[in-house]
């Protein structure tokens, strides 16, 4: 299930079923030139992500919308992220899942109410390339996996 | 000239008239009738059907197919990837099922539980469906994954829109 008119309907009579929120956490920082494309790109790649998992599994998982904060702010961020997941709690949902390219969510993982799913993301790369996208098959499967263990 | 040949002022806006009405009267009719036989002039529904792959692949083991179409959905215009499951069934006839979970849209994959080797596997909510896509009772899903409209033409296999009524 998206973020949009069609699927939410969908989703409240269904609630049993779709017990599961995947939230994107990407960092930005629009005032630095050198890490713009790479924010950007690792962006885009969050997206392309999230989109095939939503896609196999969208009978369970829920793809929240973007979470931003600005880059380095993880400490000041806790306590708001805390505020969206407690919100998302109250659906209900049972499994969170924080899905990032962010190394730094490591550190703070314990302070998190949800699960983080940290992935090495790619420094650069082209999305149209079969390199990437094979890269991008092969991890979101692995994702999933992850995703499923907790299910059962 | 004679008198004969002169066209009268009358004669001449007669003709004049006509032939202009005539002209009006056509652009008027021709959108008209184009209207009328729109569903005739429409690229018939197998312009959706792409190849996907050679008639001697397929077995009797359901194997998975992918490929892409151009979608249009309101604002969005973008390449959506398709699947099928495709196998031969006993009588030696193709089968193409749509991989969406009738329950609520995940993606079944074929012999993915090793309780079920021959049944198709919802991983979400445990759905299943046996080979030949009926769902399994007292699983979740209510109706049987949708069939695939395919045709073989030279040997090869195209595959197109799943043929759902119900479903999600």
């Amino acid at each position: 299930m998206r973020y949009i008119k069609k699927d939410s309907k969908q989703y409240i009579p269904e609630k049993k079923y779709i017990d599961t929120m995947l939230i994107p956490l990407i960092p930005i920082d629009p005032a630095n030139d050198q890490e713009l494309p790479k924010q950007a790109f690792l962006r885009e790649l969050n997206q392309v992500f999230t989109a095939i998992i939503e896609k196999e599994y969208r009978g369970r998982i829920f793809l929240s919308p973007d979470y931003y904060y600005l880059n380095g702010h993880h400490e000041k961020e806790i306590e708001r992220l805390n505020e969206w997941i407690a919100r998302i709690k109250q659906q209900p949902f049972q499994h969170i899942f924080l899905f990032t390219f962010d190394a730094k969510w490591r550190k703070y993982e314990s302070k998190v109410d949800a699960e983080v799913i940290w992935v090495p993301g790619l420094g650069t790369g082209d999305l149209q390339s079969t390199e990437t996208q094979s890269f991008i098959k092969e991890q979101a499967r692995e994702i999933s996996e992850f995703i499923q263990s907790h299910w059962s | 000239m004679s008198d004969k040949k002169r066209v009268s002022r009358r004669q001449f806006l007669n003709y004049t008239l006509t032939g202009v009405g005539g002209f009006m009267a056509a652009g008027m009719l021709a959108p008209m009738v184009r209207f009328a036989i729109d569903p005739v002039l429409k690229p018939s529904g197998a312009g959706g059907l792409v190849s996907v792959a050679s008639v001697e692949e397929l077995t009797n083991e359901p194997q998975r197919f992918e490929w892409t179409v151009d979608q249009v959905d309101g604002w969005y215009e973008s390449e959506v990837q398709r699947t099928a499951w495709v196998y031969r069934n006993d009588n030696d006839e193709i089968v193409a099922l749509s991989p969406i979970c009738t329950h609520l849209g995940c993606t079944v994959d074929y012999g993915s539980n090793e309780e079920y080797p021959d049944q198709f596997y919802c991983p979400c909510h445990a759905g299943r469906y046996t080979k030949d896509g009926v769902n399994v009772p007292g699983t979740p899903p209510t109706a049987p994954l949708p069939p695939i409209e395919y045709e073989v033409r030279e040997g090869m296999l195209y595959l197109g829109e799943a043929q759902s009524e119900g479903g999600v």
